[in-house]
């Protein structure tokens, strides 16, 4: 009897603390606006993002240099003058997820994220929108939403205006794996 | 007693791996995604905006598959004998025009052709990215290797050879901050000493230096110094330094320059041999110089 309380315990602990910790190593983030010029379209399979399903916690990393551009010299802008990646290296989100989802169900979840976006060095406390999947295990997370230039001190010059929009459209996207212990 | 012992240890080993993972599960998120993000890579720092300030080539490279073009021009003196509202502070004379195409044939490889108007030159070029500048300071110095030949297809030579120019140049900048500095040993090699006068030598070393400080995100202020080590022009008092100062705005795929320097000519092997104006005489003149970038790489790339 003493045995199996302990054995039980034992099981319980460590189940605990290795449950609810999922991770994703190569999240699909990309930007898109549209401007008279051109459009302005980078992509990066390499977002990090850590989702804790017990607490609602979710974290989000991308490195601004991993976007890629069809233009180089757009690229070579977007990091230089826009971002200022060697300032900035990263953009981050650290918030919650409001509503308590049951991952051992499959379905489609409708959630808001709540917490701090920080893009240039910026943060701002923001309320995103999403969808997240439940599939034998598989939590895949997906969202849409605008990030203002202005609300990330992110200048555009005059001289420049009519080539970049005001407001970039951000996809994100990441399939999550249980992280284990 | 004993039985007691051990349940009391049980619930004391219930709590504590309770609040282990209470405590845990605050920074878990936090901590397991840096241990998956690693830090942020180091990158290839741009130290300038444009591959040309004023007088001066910089260590920057056309990018794989594209396309530079330029036109950059002198115009007359602004004031002196051949300037003042007469000739417009020298608008109304074109001293030099240059046309140049510079090609990405990878990140750190671009070749190169350009025409002045002084002497007719054409020249080949090949510019080679030795090493980069990088934001960790893992390379503190960007270097970049040019080699120009040059021919002069008009006027009257005794041999093909006797048309013939070179430069070599090695380029060393780095970026501090806001300032960008940038010295350029050089190499000129004219098979006919331009101008063609007694004792002038057919090759000489020469130093170029410049530098460029960030105004905006998007502009910033030139700053272009050369110097060429010569017996012939040390000795010859008509021989002046080429100076150049310069604003520079950049707008997307356009770069502008506009400047103001004594040197008549816009090729380096040009205004290295023959530099004759004086600032002090009004023999200074406005000049610019447009570039746009094309970029050549397929579209349906993701």
């Amino acid at each position: 009897m003493k045995h199996i309380i302990i054995i039980l315990l034992a099981w319980m602990s460590i189940n605990q603390a290795g449950q609810g910790l999922y991770a994703c190593k190569n999240a699909n983030i990309s930007l898109f606006s549209s401007a008279p010029l051109e459009d302005i379209a980078a992509n990066t399979q390499s977002g990090t993002s850590v989702f804790n399903a017990a607490t609602g916690d979710l974290v989000f990393s991308v490195n601004i240099t991993s976007f890629k551009f069809k233009k180089s010299l757009m690229q070579e802008h977007f990091n230089s003058d826009y971002l200022e990646s060697d300032k900035y290296p990263k953009a981050t989100f650290k918030g919650k997820i409001q509503e308590h989802i049951d991952v051992t169900k499959n379905g489609n979840y409708p959630v808001t994220a709540v917490g701090e976006l920080d893009i240039h060095g910026v943060k701002q406390n923001r309320s995103i929108p999403g969808m997240l999947t439940v599939n034998n295990g598989t939590i895949t997370m997906t969202s849409e939403f605008m990030v203002k230039c202005v609300d990330h001190h992110i200048d555009i010059p005059r001289i420049v205006f009519h080539n970049i929009a005001e407001t970039i459209k951000m996809n994100v996207s990441a399939v999550y794996t249980a992280a284990g212990k | 007693m004993k039985i007691n012992l051990k349940k009391s240890l049980i619930i004391a080993a219930l709590f504590a791996s309770t609040a282990n993972v209470k405590a845990q599960q605050k920074s878990s998120a936090d901590s397991l995604l840096n241990a998956i993000d690693g830090p942020a890579q180091a990158e290839r720092v741009v130290i300038f905006k444009s591959t040309r300030l004023v007088n001066s080539q910089t260590t920057e490279m056309i990018k794989k598959q594209n396309f530079n073009f330029q036109i950059i021009h002198r115009f007359g003196d602004i004031a002196g004998k051949n300037g003042g509202p007469q000739t417009a502070f020298g608008i109304d004379r074109v001293n030099d025009v240059y046309f140049g195409f510079e090609y990405g044939v990878s990140d750190n490889f671009n070749i190169g052709l350009n025409r002045s108007t002084i002497g007719q030159l054409i020249q080949f070029e090949l510019k080679y990215a030795v090493m980069h500048q990088t934001s960790d300071d893992s390379s503190p110095l960007a270097l970049t290797l040019i080699g120009e030949a040059g021919v002069r297809p008009y006027g009257a030579y005794q041999a093909f050879d006797d048309r013939a120019s070179f430069l070599a140049q090695a380029v060393i900048a780095r970026k501090f901050s806001a300032l960008s500095l940038q010295v350029s040993p050089t190499f000129v090699r004219d098979n006919t000493p331009f101008p063609l006068v007694a004792g002038n030598e057919q090759q000489f070393f020469a130093i170029q230096s410049a530098a460029r400080i960030k105004i905006s995100n998007h502009s910033g202020l030139l700053l272009d110094y050369s110097h060429p080590f010569s017996n012939y022009r040390s000795n010859n008092p008509n021989f002046q330094d080429p100076i150049g100062i310069g604003y520079e705005v950049e707008t997307g795929g356009h770069v502008f320059t506009v400047n103001i320097t004594n040197s008549n000519s816009i090729s380096e092997v040009n205004l290295l041999s023959n530099s004759q104006s004086r600032f002090s005489q009004g023999q200074y003149r406005i000049g610019f110089t447009i570039s746009r970038m094309f970029d050549f790489r397929p579209k349906n790339k993701k």
